[in-house]
């Protein structure tokens, strides 16, 4: 009965979100839909590497995917929202399923390389095809709020109703994946592969599988992004922004989908309030948007090397409840190719 | 810290020469929550072949790395020359003065005979010193001479193990620990190990920890034997007593 | 033809700095199993320093001696302060930990030099070679790349063989427990690792950033191809390294001759696929046995 658990958690938080929406302005609203947004993505890819244990830093890629994908619909289409949503999640998850085919023998260090790859070309090519992808000015993705709420609706509350929702309904779906035996097979594959192969587990199909949900939530929150900014451009879709995601998913707490919730609230508060404090202190435009990149950098490290756990792992330890936040130690080591290097390095260096 | 000198072969019998030149106090050490080790001691002199013997289990593969420094001991003193190593990084430890060739030999298979025994010799500070030791060890063991320029993966059970105790003696150590070096040997080839070992105590004044399931060939060069079971000393005598001693071989070393 | 001539030697020319990249990736993967992913940042980061240098003495070699100093500074640092903890620990702390040094370095020179393009000199002139009226496709400043990168490789491969440095950044590579018995402090090796890895990152910066412009990111596309590189020749191969440096560099130079030029990463990308598909332990190593 997870699921109904699950469905009637959502219908609250819906509810209790579109009241907030009411009360807080039209700035506030923006805000909440772009957070709803990255929830998405950040969520997928809090799966994909606390869950199955493999590491992408190329969801952007997939995020540039779903919302070309879903702009393309839009203009030339004329699909419907809900359509639009649901095929850039298919879009990019197909984009998913063929890195995953592709990588699905890579572990560690050369899947994130993989990954890296696919980040710094990916977007190249949007700016190749400029008849189809707009070039550097990009897509319009505007909406217009629908007729039934009425002319004096404010259109970030609909951007932020419509955001949520979409969001609620993927992470209700995520929690419920993770839950069911897919989850626990994925777990049983981060924990030991050899195990789990052996126990009779399709290793490569259980990755690939965690690839193509990744990158339909990436692709879905391309999608929702793009409807909250408005445009598609390839200026949005850098190696920062993969790397933004991969920062908040390990702040929030990796395998946990409420650490995406705290991992892309500091994604879309935290860098403005940077940029803007770096300008009161005098350094120049270019210099203080260059802040926030600097402390996604930091906060890894920090993160990393200090609070594994992240912030749902910190918070879960204070009221000592156990955690789906899964400390990066926990992940399993995979085997060296030289059976020597484990036991030499393992033990402390001076 | 002094490059570790060779100490005085005058006497061979460990009764007379004092203080120990290494002494293993109450030594506590595991792996996670369990300790293998639960209380050992132990007491060699210079020039001495001391055996461990025992089941398989019985911890005498983590009393060797916890005296190198591999496993850090929760309790108790391991002393060399009187100073205590204990808790020390395997490195310094090993630059005291204290060889480990470990279970499997530890022959590093990408590189060359020469550049093998090259590397036990780098813990030495002086270039002369090191090309003194690379001469000792060929004059020693000639077969390491005839295939010095040959990679180190190509050569025999046997001469791999020859390679790894040559290694560990180019630094001088003081205190030569061996972890099963009959494993895998065809028992002619054992025969030769052990009577190298021999040597070396006699020649070389060194102090030997030799660790054995092969317990018969190892009493039959050591001068001391115990026996380690669930992570304590349950026997200790002169290795010949410990030989003659029908009921404990029976129960504890299988012949 | 001519135009061939011109994507092979231009190809060769630009693959010897993936091979620079590619070296230093080796250089530190063999011993600890640690993928640099800031290589490219630190690389970006000594070219900096070194473009301050020159702008302030107007002298090119001060600017590049200084680069390299940095690159062997900054790599030992980075290793000590930022990478030794993660040591032992979950492959996925390496990673994480040495992408965050990346874009923490690039944020850092934004914050510091601003985000615009700067010009960054060549050694020497960038204008092409003529063989009477045959273009070579290649010029002075490429031929010194070459020229630099291959002698730098030497060096080290000189250093491996015959100092005894060399015999204890090997012995730490190919096992670090042994070595440590054997006395060898593995820590001080490591951080020697990543010094000279850091000195051909800088290298490759220096060499490179004339054509690509100085940028935060100027050295993102550069080391995934790099990465390429290293991949296509085995992660444990310095040789395999500079031979896939070269191997790609003109492949990609085909490519983007005959197929269009603005799509190269994606080629590479492409390349990168093929080779972890076909072969991933690249192709100077055994194929890939799991072991159990």
């Amino acid at each position: 009965m997870t699921l109904a658990r699950h469905l009637a958690a959502a219908i609250v938080v819906a509810v209790v979100l579109a009241a907030l929406s009411v009360q807080l302005g039209a700035y506030r609203d923006y805000q909440m839909a772009e957070v709803a947004a990255y929830v998405v993505a950040v969520a997928g890819l809090t799966v994909l590497i606390g869950l199955s244990g493999q590491i992408s830093v190329g969801n952007g890629a997939f995020m540039a995917v779903g919302s070309y994908g879903g702009a393309l619909l839009m203009l030339h289409l004329n699909w419907p929202l809900e359509l639009v949503f649901a095929a850039s999640a298919v879009i990019a998850a197909a984009g998913g399923a063929i890195f995953g085919i592709a990588a699905a023998r890579l572990r560690g260090p050369y899947l994130a390389g993989a990954t890296l790859m696919l980040a710094v070309a990916l977007p190249t090519l949007a700016d190749q095809y400029t008849g189809v992808f707009g070039g550097d000015q990009g897509l319009s993705t505007s909406i217009t709020t629908p007729a039934f709420l009425g002319a004096a609706f404010p259109p970030t509350r609909w951007l932020a109703w419509v955001t949520c929702g979409a969001a609620l309904i993927a992470l209700v779906l995520l929690a419920n994946i993770s839950r069911s035996r897919i989850g626990r097979s994925w777990r049983a594959v981060r924990d030991d592969e050899v195990a789990a192969a052996l126990s009779g587990l399709n290793v490569a199909r259980l990755q690939i599988l965690a690839f193509v949900v990744s990158a339909g939530c990436a692709g879905l929150g391309g999608a929702l992004l793009a409807v909250v900014t408005g445009i598609v451009a390839p200026g949005a879709y850098t190696l920062t922004l993969s790397i933004g995601l991969l920062t908040a998913a390990v702040v929030g707490g990796l395998g946990s989908l409420f650490g995406a919730v705290w991992g892309s609230l500091i994604l879309v508060l935290v860098p403005s309030y940077l940029t803007n404090l770096a300008a009161s202190h005098g350094l120049s435009g270019a210099a203080s948007s260059s802040v926030p990149i600097a402390a996604y950098g930091v906060v890894l490290i920090i993160v990393m090397l200090a609070f594994p756990a992240g912030i749902q792992g910190g918070l879960r330890r204070l009221f000592g409840a156990p955690t789906a936040a899964v400390p990066l130690n926990a992940l399993r080591r995979r085997r060296p190719a030289s059976e020597h290097q484990e036991e030499g390095l393992h033990e402390k260096i001076t | 810290m002094t490059d570790p000198a060779m100490t005085d072969p005058g006497t061979t019998d460990p009764a007379v020469t004092s203080p120990a030149a290494l002494a293993v106090e109450d030594l506590v050490a595991g792996y996670g929550g369990v300790p293998v080790l639960d209380g050992v001691s132990i007491r060699a002199g210079a020039g001495s072949i001391t055996a461990v013997l025992g089941a398989n289990g019985a911890g005498k593969t983590t009393l060797l790395r916890s005296i190198s420094g591999f496993v850090r001991p929760r309790r108790g003193r391991v002393l060399v020359g009187g100073t205590d190593l204990a808790r020390r990084h395997p490195e310094d430890i090993a630059r005291a003065g204290v060889a480990h060739v470990p279970e499997g030999q530890g022959v590093i298979t990408e590189l060359t005979v020469e550049e093998n025994l090259r590397v036990g010799a780098l813990a030495r500070r002086d270039r002369a010193g090191r090309a003194a030791a690379l001469n000792d060890a060929y004059q020693r063991f000639p077969v390491l001479a005839e295939r010095r320029r040959r990679a180190a993966a190509t050569l025999s059970g046997g001469e791999r193990q020859i390679l790894v105790i040559a290694r560990a003696l180019m630094a001088a150590p003081r205190v030569l620990l061996l972890d099963e070096p009959s494993l895998g040997l065809a028992p002619r080839v054992v025969a030769q190990v052990m009577e190298l070992i021999r040597q070396l105590r006699d020649d070389a004044g060194l102090t030997v920890l030799l660790v054995e399931q092969n317990a018969r060939s190892a009493l039959g060069i050591a001068d001391k034997g115990l026996v380690l079971n669930l992570g304590k000393v349950v026997a200790e005598d002169d290795a010949a007593a410990l030989a003659a001693d029908v009921g404990l071989r029976r129960h504890y070393l299988g012949f | 033809m001519q135009e061939f001539l011109e994507f092979t030697l231009g190809g060769i020319g630009i693959g010897m700095i993936y091979a620079a990249i590619a070296l230093s990736l080796v250089l530190i993967w063999r011993g600890t199993r640690v993928l640099n992913y800031s290589q490219g940042g630190m690389a970006m980061f000594t070219t900096y320093v070194a473009w301050v240098v020159i702008s302030h003495t107007g002298n090119y070699w001060a600017g590049f001696v200084v680069a390299l100093a940095c690159g062997l500074v900054l790599g030992a640092i980075l290793e000590r302060a930022v990478v030794r903890p993660t040591v032992g620990k979950s492959p996925l702390n390496s990673v994480i930990v040495t992408i965050g040094l990346l874009i923490f370095l690039e944020g850092l020179a934004g914050i510091i030099y601003g985000g615009q393009y700067r010009s960054f000199p060549a050694a020497y002139s960038v204008k092409g070679l003529k063989i009477g009226s045959v273009a070579l496709g290649i010029s002075p400043s490429d031929l010194f790349t070459a020229a630099a990168v291959l002698a730098a490789a030497l060096a080290l491969a000189l250093i491996f063989r015959y100092t005894s440095v060399g015999l204890r950044l090997r012995a730490t590579a190919f096992n670090p427990s042994v070595a440590r018995l054997l006395g060898i402090r593995i820590g001080r090796v490591l951080t020697l690792g990543w010094a000279l890895a850091g000195l051909f990152g800088a290298l490759a910066g220096v060499l490179v950033t004339p054509s690509t412009f100085l940028y935060p990111n100027s050295m993102d596309s550069i080391f995934v191809l790099g990465f390429t590189a290293a991949v296509i020749g085995g992660l444990d191969s310095p040789v395999g390294a500079v031979t896939g440096g070269v191997l790609l560099g003109v492949v990609l130079s085909y490519a983007g001759g005959y197929l269009g030029s603005d799509l190269v990463l994606v080629y590479g990308l492409v390349v990168l696929a093929l080779v972890l598909m076909i072969r991933p332990n690249g192709l100077f190593s055994a194929p890939v046995t799991r072991r159990v």
